[in-house]
């Protein structure tokens, strides 16, 4: 009887690490999907741009400072790998498109063109698809982080390997609070 | 109702409600498999109840399970493909994104009335509706406001609840059902084999004829605080009360009516296709809407959370 009531102890201390222990490692993984989502949204950000650039040149060509601002910050963005990096990047390229929308609303005929208003849905959806894959993130390594310092994951997190993550923060706070961009 | 308006607050308030009224249900079976104990005694009530539950539940096990397939039949829905609707699932993307949700089906309804559904048993069966006028006259913000609440209705597995409510109320409905009808008709027999007194007869009748209308009630009240969730989780999700907040505004000034072909699924709707028709605010499968748009814009004054 007291053999059985020991295993049985055993057995659901055992459980109960293994529950813990695998919670750290899922929210570890799922806090790495969501990086991987932010940067396919960025991808697709990324290839929008020279089309966008070429179409709004069509119409405004002396606008010269503006498309370099977009092509550089784009270059930034596609070289930038560490999470740090590629928030700066993001943020700055996030700032150049709005330079740009903002050159294009003076621009009738611009703004008239199906090309562009195509583009610009595209573009509007893929911010907002950055805006919630960055939200998604921060969510999962809130969840993550929040685990790794409270009791009883806390004290599994050295075993699973699995400590906590940097906030994904780009470079303008405000940005972080508005899912929903216009242009 | 909870005095605080933050999302996650409001979110586990609702959660809360939704286990007391499901547990609240699975006592009011067993009070009348009990009353059916003290008025039968217990060789009827060992046979009757399980057949109650199981008709209730192959019933609407079977629903359930095809949930997707059985409400595009039953309200006409046609499922379309990303060419028929680019900029709709430009949005919808979006939402996923938000939620970490898999993609779902997503049809739609031909009908003038502005409204939108989500069913499916699990998320990766989901499938979201949306009438061909809520399309038209939503601008991107309530559009997507709408799509996070039914999302939510995914992410919450709300056609898992309904579908356990529906049980249980079933279960009950069939059990008082057969029931009242032996007592008419000679049933009873071996009642006098307990030491029941006849206090005790008459609660267990009482509690035979009235737990049927208690059931629906619980139902429906389910179903309201689902839809306070799902309106709740849809604000996690798109951090912008104000656009569901819309789409509700424009909901409740278009009294144009889903043309639905069975009140049987119009607990899945957006926005009620029954209003007017309810008897009370008890036996209605939503909260009234006004009472929504307070919630939201109470959100918004909250300012932009993280």
């Amino acid at each position: 009887m007291e053999i059985i009531l020991i295993l049985g102890a055993i057995a659901l201390l055992v459980l109960f690490v293994v529950a813990q222990y695998n919670r750290l490692v899922r929210l570890n993984i799922t806090v790495d999907e969501a990086f991987a989502q932010i940067e396919v949204q960025l991808k697709r950000r990324a290839d929008l741009i020279p089309n966008l650039v070429e179409t709004v040149k069509g119409y405004a060509a002396h606008e010269q400072s503006t498309f370099d601002a977009v092509v550089s910050a784009r270059a930034k963005s596609t070289s930038a790998s560490s999470l740090g990096e590629v928030a700066a990047a993001d943020g700055a390229l996030t700032n150049a498109l709005r330079g740009l929308l903002a050159v294009a609303e003076a621009y009738p005929d611009l703004k008239a063109s199906t090309n562009f208003l195509s583009l610009q849905e595209e573009l509007s959806t893929t911010e907002n698809k950055v805006s919630f894959a960055r939200q998604f993130y921060n969510d999962n390594v809130r969840s993550l982080n929040q685990a790794v310092a409270t009791i009883p994951t806390s004290f599994f997190a050295g075993l699973a390997k699995v400590s906590a993550r940097a906030f994904y923060e780009v470079e303008n706070p405000a940005d972080r609070n508005v899912p929903n961009v216009k242009f | 109702m909870a005095e605080s308006t933050n999302f996650r607050d409001l979110q586990s308030a609702n959660k809360g409600k939704t286990y007391f009224l499901l547990a609240s249900m699975g006592l009011l079976t067993w009070l009348v498999a009990y009353a059916a104990l003290t008025y039968f005694g217990a060789g009827t009530t060992s046979f009757i109840v399980p057949l109650a539950v199981g008709i209730a539940l192959v019933g609407v096990w079977g629903s359930y399970y095809g949930s997707d397939k059985l409400v595009l039949t039953m309200t006409g829905a046609k499922v379309i493909t990303r060419e028929d609707a680019p900029e709709l699932f430009n949005l919808i993307e979006e939402v996923v994104i938000a939620s970490g949700l898999p993609m779902p089906q997503v049809a739609i309804v031909e009908d003038t009335a502005p409204n939108a559904f989500a069913t499916g048993r699990d998320p990766e069966h989901a499938l979201i509706a949306f009438t061909t006028r809520i399309l038209e006259i939503m601008d991107r913000d309530e559009l997507q406001g709408v799509i996070a609440h039914e999302m939510s209705h995914v992410a919450n597995r709300d056609t898992l609840v309904s579908a356990v409510a529906a049980t249980t109320a079933g279960a009950i409905a069939i059990l008082s059902d057969f029931l009242t009808r032996m007592m008419w008709f000679g049933g009873g027999r071996d009642r006098r084999d307990g030491n029941s007194n006849p206090i005790m007869l008459v609660v267990s009748l009482a509690i035979m004829i009235l737990a049927p209308i208690a059931a629906v009630l619980l139902k429906s009240a389910i179903s309201r605080k689902r839809e306070s969730l799902a309106d709740a989780t849809a604000v996690q999700f798109t951090r912008n009360p104000a656009g569901l907040r819309k789409a509700l505004e424009v909901l409740a000034a278009d009294s144009t009516v889903v043309h639905q072909k069975s009140n049987a699924v119009a607990h899945i709707w957006i926005e009620s296709p029954l209003d007017g028709q309810s008897v009370s605010k008890l036996f209605s499968t939503h909260p009234p809407i006004e009472e929504r748009i307070a919630t939201l814009r109470a959100m918004e004054s909250l300012g932009p959370s993280q």
